[in-house]
């Protein structure tokens, strides 16, 4: 409960001081969005299956987040732009879809 | 899967040799399998609940942070996106008024500097300068001659009938033809639908348009030609007007060739140079005066629609 609201705070937050993001750092945001969502969900699906830890969630987002941007940023490097997130996206992508499949089961045992 | 998610994973962690079959059946990040076994040996009680503590909290309020500030980066470059689109549109539209103004500005140019010339050159030169634009094609001419009309047949099942009949459609290969043959009758100046043919001219085809020097032309097709009284009877006994009589008759296109009085042919555009330059002194001095009475207005038969 008080990570929900924890989470309501922080969107509150973001929307009432509403920060301008850096153009240097704009191309990293929709993928550290997605390596969010990863450990959102990843989180709740551990919560549910009772075995959520605190230090975990915490290495996992930083973690992915960081690892994000820097494939992205790599990708940039490399000259094959885009690419190389498209594979962040869509590994992301698959375990956002296996986790919040395992959190319908959760919820409602279909 | 999600009984017991990582029970096997304890034992040869790290990637499996199918990672993405690993991947698919079970997503969730191991560590949090590995915390839980770590905890059931040293003996903790399994936690329930939302057990946050400060540093995750943090996280959490980071992450509504992110995703906030995403939603509002995303909405406040629609507006930006749909304006960079309408600034080209009108950017597009502003610059082709742009060209319109600066061609009429060109014609008006071209004018200027051929009354300029004229009237600096003065009489036989002039005059001689003038009989050259003409049968080069980089002036207007009008005269007397001939036209020939050639036209899609009606509908386009040329190729149910199938066998040897081609379609009922008018090829770049006829205009050329007619083109060429329309030189060799004498013509002085040909106009293929307005676009006057010079000795660097070309009639091509690429795809299903016709490309007359790099400009399409659309049926139904004109080619003017102004030359001299027989032209006309010429051209019919000519090797082009006998094919397209019998492909008119077998295919069904339109073919037709009429005398035409005062036509207009109008000035070709400046051949672009790529190779030759200008001389300094542009001085072309015509050696002696006897040339102009020669056979000034007979353009070369060669060139035209190769």
């Amino acid at each position: 409960m008080i990570a929900v609201l924890a989470l309501l705070a922080g969107v509150l937050l973001g929307l009432w001081l509403d920060p301008t993001v850096p153009a240097a750092l704009q191309p990293y945001l929709p993928i550290a969005v997605v390596a969010a969502l990863d450990a959102v969900f990843g989180g709740v699906r551990a919560k549910l299956d009772r075995i959520f830890d605190d230090k975990q969630f915490v290495v996992s987002f930083i973690s992915n987040v960081l690892v994000a941007a820097l494939i992205v940023y790599l990708g940039d490097q490399l000259g094959v732009g885009g690419q190389l997130s498209t594979g962040v996206v869509v590994v992301l992508g698959v375990r956002i879809f296996g986790n919040v499949a395992a959190i319908r089961r959760h919820l409602f045992r279909a | 899967m999600s009984d017991d998610p990582g029970q096997g994973r304890r034992v040869g962690r790290g990637f499996t040799p199918d990672f993405l079959t690993e991947l698919f059946s079970n997503p969730l990040d191991p560590g949090y399998a590995d915390a839980a076994a770590r905890r059931a040996k040293t003996g903790q009680p399994a936690r329930s609940g939302w057990s946050v503590g400060p540093v995750g909290l943090v996280v959490i309020v980071l992450l509504g942070f992110l995703f906030a500030v995403a939603y509002r980066q995303t909405v406040a470059e629609e507006p930006g996106r749909a304006q960079a689109r309408s600034g080209l549109v009108a950017q597009i539209k502003q610059r082709q008024g742009e060209t319109d103004a600066l061609s009429a500005r060109a014609d008006e140019l071209r004018e200027e500097v051929n009354r300029q010339r004229e009237a600096a050159l003065g009489g036989s030169r002039a005059a001689r300068l003038r009989e050259l634009e003409a049968s080069t094609g980089l002036g207007r001419v009008h005269g007397d001659g001939v036209v020939v009309e050639l036209a899609d047949g009606p509908g386009g099942q040329g190729s149910l009938n199938g066998g040897d009949v081609g379609p009922a459609q008018v090829i770049y290969l006829d205009l050329q033809s007619v083109a060429n043959d329309l030189w060799g009758a004498g013509a002085e100046a040909i106009a293929i639908n307005g676009q006057r043919l010079t000795s660097t001219s070309t009639i091509r085809s690429a795809g299903k348009a016709i490309l007359v020097d790099f400009r399409p032309v659309t049926g139904p097709y004109e080619v003017a030609a102004i030359g001299p009284r027989g032209m006309r009877k010429r051209y019919e006994s000519s090797y082009s007007a006998l094919t397209m009589r019998k492909v008119a008759k077998v295919n069904g296109l339109s073919f037709a060739v009429r005398d035409a009085d005062d036509l207009t042919l109008p000035a070709a555009p400046e051949p672009r140079l790529r190779y030759a330059e200008a001389a300094v002194s542009p001085s072309v001095s015509p050696s002696g005066g006897g040339e102009s009475s020669g056979s000034g207005t007979s353009p070369s038969p060669s060139g035209g629609g190769r």
